[in-house]
């Protein structure tokens, strides 16, 4: 055999994979709660997240506060965003019959996709921003590992287990689940469908904004970045399943991975239409994942 | 809207277009630029609305096709090709891509549908911006510097008026109510035989965008990827069928209007922010006005609004008094004895047997009632017959044929007829419309006049003759029980599976229901088996009862020797009722 | 203890309920039946505060509860077993006995209901962590049961629990319903089944058309001996 793959390269593509996919993953979570329970497309999920990364980098650049500040002072921010959005303008739309639903759910969510941007591009310019990190290298064996990409890796797993804990232990997270189940059954045990589904969007939009702190780290945002991520994390959901976390999980990884094989062995450019072709590859040679995936 | 104010429609359309064409003669370019720009951004949205209004599937990539077909266009174009075939190849070769998309497409429903076309816009993005040997990537292509605009100009009117044309074939054809009663309840609709190929409407509406694409992209004489795929004004098509009214006729010439005017508004007094604004627009139509603005009740107020505001409901030229009976043909003699067969039915629901081995035969003509407790099964037979669902095992047969593989409409073909126990009408048709859909899904169905005419008869049969022309939201829940017999009629069936209409009747109208079943049967030859909790009403007509109970048959034969049934009393009564009579 | 006084409710533009009138004094077992569609679901939505009442009026002992939240129902002690149970099939049998508990006021005494519970259904126990969708119809009723029970309900009211449940299991249940009852929990039980009804039942209200038509003493109702036949209109 004259050509040997190189592991070298394999295992740091696979890492650098790894790395972006859990961040698409984080970024696909918080969307798949949100349409898991209060069943909202939300268009402007990636815009939301561009604005807080945009954020994150200002407050590391003017003000020169640590990251673990930024984190601590965004997360909760993005909550209460998250909870307004929804209680203003998104939970009397859940009123109406499905297809005024999905309509205006479209309009709500496309319009607050625009203004965001906009008002993000007016208030703090349409340059790209990133945070940039200073940062020491390991070398494990051929593959090359920054100190942040580490960090990233750990904060990105620790929220998803904490997100899981979540949901899995506390009452509120149960009632979440038991809602996007069965809301008659949930309204039977005293838990309202439309707060939780506020607290749903509220949760969703400070995951975000986690993924959005650690995202800017990495790459590089503008105020109009936030629209291909928001279609990164709809293919993610559609292939992993709505509501299905691991399998959002692994869709996700999925979708790091390829991007960075595609990114090396073919083109970088190609990398972002990987997902949208995964998708469409997926539903063509399995339709069984086009049944209505609801967490079953 | 009758066929006249069809064409006077399209006759208003013809002169808005006539004039419109004048428009470059005497107007200062930055105006034609503007009007321009009202025509393409009118015929993307209408175009839009063909799928996304009419047949209820939200699709957001729509502006993707007006991009591929400006490449297309420039691609020929600038390899030596004439406009007019550049125009047609961009037309044609994006009508074939997005054909082959929507194979997969369309295995996806509702939001998912929508998921997964927003994720068309950067893919075609990204192959315009990287496929440089033949898009010249981001640089984009420069089109030969000719004075085009005149021609272009003229070319897009004309597209215009013909996607208006469109509309009304599309909207006023037997077709476009067929399509809507997709858009209401997919599945009902295949259940009485409709089978309508989305993929249709759809590369229809991608080949009208593609062409104003071309047309644009000639227009300006330069594309590149930002141009034609930019995600910032890709959903403003779509915004703007959905501000003006989606599925109206008028609605998304009210919204582009609109829109257009605003954003040069904005544009003008608003240096920064203007798209800020524009999005809050969008954004308090969706919170407040989600049907749009010709729906709202306040633009309604107004005269000349309201006249534009009217949701299109077919009507019939013929009026006066309904005919009596019913068009059916009974069955030719020499047909099968045996008209459906259950062998060994079974249907699980993960852990849960909700059908056990049932096996029934009924023969042709006979009147069979199906009885048990809640939960005992009856109505998901019903589904499994009519196929709603799948069989875990076992055949059903109607005329000896089996049809356990076959889609739903083609069960409907085949001869089965059912209602369902809550009743799912076409909630945005009227009365007439919904029954008129059901004649039209037969497999040799009638003129689309006939069919509005032949609506009536069923109609009047289940006693809804006086609202033969309302919309079905007004109804109460029992006339939507008659409606559902009604439907159900219209398709001819062989077979009709009647799922518990009497409850809530009162005993004269239970007694008019049972004399038209009786006549169902004696006259027009129908085969029935109906699930019913009202034993008196049942015990009038029937020839055979069956009972269900944990998805089993417990016990099959006449309704007396059936309600002595030991198993039978237990069910419904419980143990003592099978005891000995107290002294 | 619960008093229902000409009750209205309207759902959808169309009127339901016209005039229902019941009375259950603590401790008793009292049935509510009749045909199809007459209002009995509807009543008991009613009662749990999740179908608008337009016309009557609810009272738990003093207590006007007509439309009030139905947090507010919970906590004042009625709980719900619904037709169709209602469960969230992909949680585990525990979490959804869990969810019984979710009001504030009950979460302190979880692990107490929990195991009265497990008491009540021993199977339940062992399926624990079972996905409550794979369970069994019958099995499935019990967690029903369970998760109403584990609010401590004073009032129990139960919308056809024997649907899609295997007749041996249906001893059982009604085993520990006699139970609970014994236990002072006052319950209204909805059933189809007349005599499954009036064997667990002091007494029993029958609704036709959305109003209480007639009252009586089992004992009175079972010695009608055309009682069924015309409850379930064979005449």
């Amino acid at each position: 055999m004259a050509y040997l793959p190189d592991f070298g390269i394999l295992a740091q593509l696979l890492i650098n994979g790894i790395l972006l996919g859990g961040l698409y993953a984080l970024i696909a979570f918080g969307l798949s709660v949100i349409y898991g329970v209060a069943g909202i497309l939300n268009f402007a999920h990636g815009t939301i997240l561009a604005m807080i990364s945009i954020a994150a980098a200002i407050l590391f650049e003017s003000l020169r506060l640590p990251l673990a500040v930024i984190l601590l002072v965004l997360t909760p921010a993005g909550f209460v965003f998250g909870w307004v959005f929804h209680k203003v303008l998104l939970s009397p739309l859940q009123a109406r019959e499905p297809h005024q639903r999905t309509i205006g759910t479209v309009l709500v969510t496309v319009g607050a996709l625009i203004i965001i941007g906009d008002v993000t591009a007016v208030l703090a310019g349409a340059e790209q921003r990133v945070i940039r990190l200073s940062s020491t290298f390991f070398e494990i064996g051929s593959v090359i590992v920054s100190g942040t990409q580490i960090g990233i890796l750990v904060a990105v797993s620790v929220s998803m287990i904490a997100l899981h804990l979540f949901l899995v232990m506390s009452w509120t997270g149960s009632s979440i689940r038991a809602v996007a189940q069965n809301r008659i059954g949930a309204a039977l045990c005293g838990a309202d469908a439309s707060n939780t589904s506020a607290m749903t969007f509220a949760i969703g939009a400070s995951i975000v904004a986690i993924a959005g702190v650690l995202y800017v780290i990495s790459y590089p945002v503008n105020p109009y970045s936030g629209f291909p991520l928001t279609v990164k994390a709809f293919s993610i959901i559609l292939l992993g399943g709505v509501g299905n976390l691991p399998g959002t999980l692994i869709a996700g990884l999925f979708l790091g991975v390829a991007e960075a094989f595609v990114a090396f062995y073919w083109a970088p450019q190609w990398a972002p239409a990987i997902s949208i072709i995964i998708v469409l590859g997926g539903l063509l040679l399995f339709p069984g994942l086009a049944r209505t995936r609801r967490a079953a | 809207m009758t066929f006249l104010q069809e064409k006077r429609a399209i006759g208003i359309a013809f002169i808005a277009a006539v004039l419109i064409a004048f428009v470059p003669s005497f107007a200062t370019s930055y105006t034609v630029s503007m009007v321009m720009l009202l025509l393409l951004f009118y015929t993307l949205a209408q175009s839009w609305d063909w799928v996304g209004g009419e047949l209820g599937y939200v699709n957001l990539s729509h502006y993707a096709s007006y991009g591929i077909g400006a490449y297309v266009f420039a691609i020929a174009y600038t390899n030596g090709a004439h406009f007019l075939v550049a125009l047609a190849l961009a037309s044609l070769v994006t009508s074939v891509i997005i054909a082959l998309i929507s194979i997969p497409l369309f295995r996806l429903q509702g939001e998912y549908f929508a998921f997964a076309t927003l994720a068309l816009l950067p893919l075609f993005d990204i192959l315009a911006s990287n496929l440089k040997s033949l898009t010249n990537g981001t640089e984009g292509i420069i089109l030969p510097a000719e004075q085009v605009t005149g021609i272009a100009f003229l070319l897009m009117v004309g597209l215009a008026f013909l996607t208006f044309v469109t509309t009304t074939l599309i909207v006023h054809s037997p077709f476009g109510l067929v399509v809507r009663s997709i858009r209401d309840d997919e599945e009902a609709a295949e259940s009485i035989g409709v089978r309508v190929l989305p993929r249709k409407i759809m590369v229809i509406s991608a080949a009208i965008a593609a062409t104003a694409g071309g047309i644009h992209g000639w227009y300006l004489s330069f594309i590149d990827p930002g141009t034609m795929f930019g995600l910032d004004v890709a959903l403003v098509p779509i915004a703007m069928a959905l501000l003006g009214g989606s599925a109206l006729l008028w609605g998304p010439i009210v919204g582009v209007i609109v829109l257009v005017f605003l954003n040069q508004w904005l544009l003008a007094y608003f240096s920064i922010l203007h798209a800020a604004f524009y999005g809050l627009i969008i954004l308090l139509v969706g919170r407040y006005l989600p049907g749009g603005l010709l729906r709202s009740s306040l633009v309604r107020r107004i005269k000349f609004v309201s006249l534009l505001a009217k949701e299109h409901h077919e009507r019939s030229s013929v009026s006066g008094n309904i005919v009596e009976g019913l068009d059916l043909t009974p069955p030719a003699s020499g047909e099968q004895d045996v008209a459906l067969e259950c062998r060994s039915v079974s249907k699980n629901f993960g852990g849960n047997a909700a059908l056990s081995d049932v096996s029934l035969t009924v023969r042709r003509g006979e009147i069979v009632g199906l009885i048990g407790a809640n939960g005992s099964g009856k109505t998901t037979l019903f589904n499994c017959i009519s196929r709603i669902y799948d069989v875990s095992s076992g055949e059903v047969l109607v005329d000896g044929q089996p049809i356990t593989g076959l889609r739903k409409d083609e069960v409907a073909h085949a001869g089965i007829g059912r209602t369902y126990q809550i009743p799912r009408s076409f909630e945005r048709m009227t009365v007439r419309e919904n029954v008129t859909t059901a004649l039209l899904g037969r497999s040799d169905p009638p003129r689309f006049e006939d069919a509005l005419n032949e609506a009536a008869r069923f109609v009047c049969y289940v006693g809804l003759g006086h609202h033969l022309d309302d919309s079905v939201s007004t109804l109460s829940a029992q006339k939507r029980k008659s409606l559902e017999l009604a439907r159900a009629l219209a398709t001819s069936p062989k077979i009709l599976l009647i799922d518990e209409v009497a409850s809530g009747l009162t005993p004269t109208e239970i007694d008019q229901f049972v004399a038209h079943i009786r006549e169902l049967r004696d006259r027009y030859g129908l085969t029935i088996i109906w699930v019913e909790h009202i034993f008196s009403a049942l015990a009038q007509v029937v020839d055979r009862v069956v009972v269900l109970e944990q998805g089993k048959v417990i016990a099959n034969g006449t309704l007396d020797v059936v309600l002595t049934d030991e198993a039978v009393q237990r069910s419904y009564f419980g143990a003592k009722a099978a005891e000995t009579e107290p002294c | 203890m619960l008093t229902v006084s000409n009750l209205q409710v309207e759902i959808d533009r169309l009127q339901i309920l016209w005039d229902v009138n019941l009375k259950l004094e603590v401790g008793e077992r009292v049935g509510l039946l009749g045909a199809n569609g007459a209002g009995k679901s509807t009543t008991m939505a009613a009662l749990l505060g999740m179908a608008r009442a337009n016309g009557g009026s609810i009272h738990l002992f003093e207590d006007d509860i007509t439309n009030a939240a139905t947090t507010r129902i919970l906590a004042a002690g009625i709980g719900l077993v619904p037709e169709g149970r209602q469960l969230f099939p992909a949680l585990s049998v525990e979490e959804n006995l869990r969810m019984g508990c979710f009001l504030r006021a009950h979460r302190k005494a979880y692990r107490e209901r929990l195991d009265y519970v497990y008491d009540l259904f021993p199977i339940l126990k062992e399926k624990s962590r079972q996905m409550a969708g794979d369970l069994s119809g019958g099995q499935q009723q019990m967690v029903a049961i369970g998760r109403a029970m584990m609010g401590q309900p004073r009032l129990l009211l139960l919308d056809e629990p024997f649907i899609g449940v295997a007749p041996i299991v249906v001893t059982t249940v009604l085993d520990v319903l006699r139970r609970i009852a014994g236990n002072g929990v006052t319950v209204l039980l909805v059933e189809q089944n007349v005599h499954r009804a009036l064997e667990f039942v002091d007494r029993a209200y029958v609704i036709d058309n959305g109003r209480t038509v007639h009252e009586g003493q089992s004992k009175a109702l079972l010695n009608d001996g055309a009682f069924a036949e015309k409850f379930l209109g064979l005449e």
